[in-house]
């Protein structure tokens, strides 16, 4: 089963520039964010972070962690590559035109969209029929794309309800529902899914038991239907969803502290201490998500918190910390694996530069719990200060990535040198 | 084979157990930054003269240091004087675990 690092890599240094710019981008849209979210600059700010950062990055570890979760190589590395391409394009083109506000561009640029996001599907489903072992990685995996392909299709519907007007002139139940999809019916089973079996090998700790992770598959199998159907036309059926969908949050972090608990690697990466601090994050959005849920809580502050808390501190946090995880073994296998044995290499951690991470870490950290608290409050000032801090986080952590990726080019003749010496 | 050719030619030294291990203790997993042989990944060593046969399994199946972790066995064991072949199987029966790591050796 042999897999060209390079296309992973691709995927996650483009998703790495959407973070940073998006990053960048909440400094500079700080005023937008005190006001509503349905704004043409928020909505093309939260889709370079939606589309942009998470999705490609989500893609990227497909094609590297698919073939191991699945037991199965992907069906063609070519198309993945050639995939890139197009999501690059048509999620410049989206966030463009939803920034400048233009119908018919956005329409072209989300039904160029879907045609990457049809032949990731096409991807990943072909490799699922060679699939025997339907593990609860393997089921979340498919039920995430699931979830990608529903999110695909309400968001196109969204962008081609700009130029031909089809929808009722309410359309904010299908703009909410293609959110939640897009979070509980995409992201949520992909991060679910993948941390079950790659954790327990990053922590060297047993997978999660059988009755946690069937808690969280059926808590959530009945949660994203519920929630979404409840925002669009049954609202008894969002309480029931947002409590299926907490108790899908706290089962999985009470599932990552139960493996941080058991492990046999006693210390802690800074990468791994990214995935258990987004972790954390889930509680405060359970809350405040649960709070949405059943009306306690309503309007575009909390709601904007929800998304900080979920995008940025749950989903965002985790990707990073999988990111310095994943990247540097690529690399190391790329540049270093084939001489390993033959001639002095460095090891994994040498190519990682912790300073950076840990400076990346704190700022991250510290400014997206503050963002989350700022946008609630809608202060500018105080909201333009939390994205200063994530602005500076993201290029921290950039400056590491980028570091990591430098041996690529070096092909590690200086380093192998140093280390010989 | 005859007296001369007897007299010409060194016999290869007989290879131990031990060199094995020791070499293979050299084999890094470079996530885990951990021997194979601290993390309990070498299920089997046999010997049959210069011919090694060696047993390993990965921490999951589908692990995409199967081929690079085949190879650099082959090469560390290659390297003990006397060894002529190295032939290495992965095997996924029984499962790795993490109970299967030295206690002396967690990172």
């Amino acid at each position: 089963m042999r897999r060209h690092p390079l296309l992973p890599l691709g995927y996650f240094a483009c998703a790495a520039v959407a973070f940073l710019l998006a990053a960048m981008g909440s400094v500079w849209l700080a005023s937008d964010m005190a006001g509503h979210y349905y704004h043409p600059r928020l909505l093309a700010l939260t889709h370079l972070v939606t589309l942009g950062w998470i999705t490609v990055a989500i893609m990227g570890a497909s094609y590297q962690l698919v073939p191991v979760v699945l037991e199965r190589p992907i069906w063609s590395e070519r198309l993945a590559g050639w995939q890139l391409a197009v999501m690059a394009v048509a999620v410049a083109g989206m966030v463009s035109h939803f920034a400048l506000g233009t119908g018919l561009g956005l329409a072209s640029a989300a039904g160029l969209l879907a045609v990457g996001i049809a032949l990731h599907l096409l991807n990943v489903g072909l490799t699922f029929r060679r699939v025997t072992r339907w593990t609860f990685t393997a089921r979340l995996i498919l039920l995430g794309h699931g979830g990608l392909t529903l999110t695909t299709l309400f968001g196109v519907t969204l962008a081609f309800n700009r130029v031909w007007r089809f929808l009722p002139d309410d359309f904010f139940p299908i703009l909410h529902a293609h959110l939640l999809l897009a979070l509980f019916g995409w992201v949520a089973p992909m991060v679910l899914g993948v941390s079950a079996r790659i954790y327990p090998m990053f922590l060297l700790t047993p997978e999660p038991s059988l009755t946690v992770s069937r808690v969280q598959l059926w808590s959530l199998t009945l949660g994203v239907p519920s929630v979404v159907l409840g925002v669009m036309d049954r609202p008894p059926l969002l309480a029931l969803g947002g409590f299926a969908l907490a108790l899908t949050a706290g089962s999985h972090a009470a599932s990552i502290l139960d493996m941080v608990r058991g492990r046999k690697r006693p210390q802690l990466d800074w990468s791994v201490r990214f995935v258990v601090t987004a972790t954390a994050f889930l509680l405060p959005a359970a809350v405040v998500g649960l709070g949405l849920a059943v009306n306690f809580l309503a309007g575009p502050r909390p709601a904007l918190a929800f998304a900080v808390l979920l995008l940025g501190g749950w989903i965002s946090l985790t990707i990073v910390g999988m990111m310095l995880k994943v990247v540097p073994f690529l690399v190391w296998s790329r540049v270093y694996g084939p001489r390993a044995g033959r001639e002095p290499v460095p090891t994994l951690a040498q190519l990682c530069w912790p300073r950076a991470e840990s400076l990346a870490y704190a700022l991250l950290v510290s400014g997206i719990g503050l963002l989350g608290a700022t946008v609630w409050l809608g202060d500018v000032v105080w909201i333009r200060g939390a994205g200063a801090v994530v602005a500076l986080g993201a290029l921290a952590f950039a400056t590491a990535l980028a570091r990591i990726l430098g041996h690529l080019r070096s092909g590690g003749v200086v380093h192998v040198e140093a280390h010989a010496r | 084979m005859k007296p001369d050719a007897m007299r010409s030619r060194t016999p290869a030294p007989a290879v131990s157990r031990e060199q094995v291990m020791q070499a293979l203790q050299g084999v890094v997993d470079p996530e885990l930054a951990m021997s194979i042989v601290d993390l309990g990944l070498v299920y089997g060593v046999a010997l049959d003269a210069g011919h090694v046969r060696i047993t390993v399994t990965l921490t999951a199946p589908g692990c995409p240091l199967q081929r690079a972790i085949t190879d650099w066995v082959v090469r560390a064991v290659g390297k003990i004087p006397g060894v002529e072949k190295v032939d290495v199987s992965v095997t996924f029966d029984p499962p790795w675990s993490p109970d299967r790591i030295r206690a002396n050796a967690r990172s």
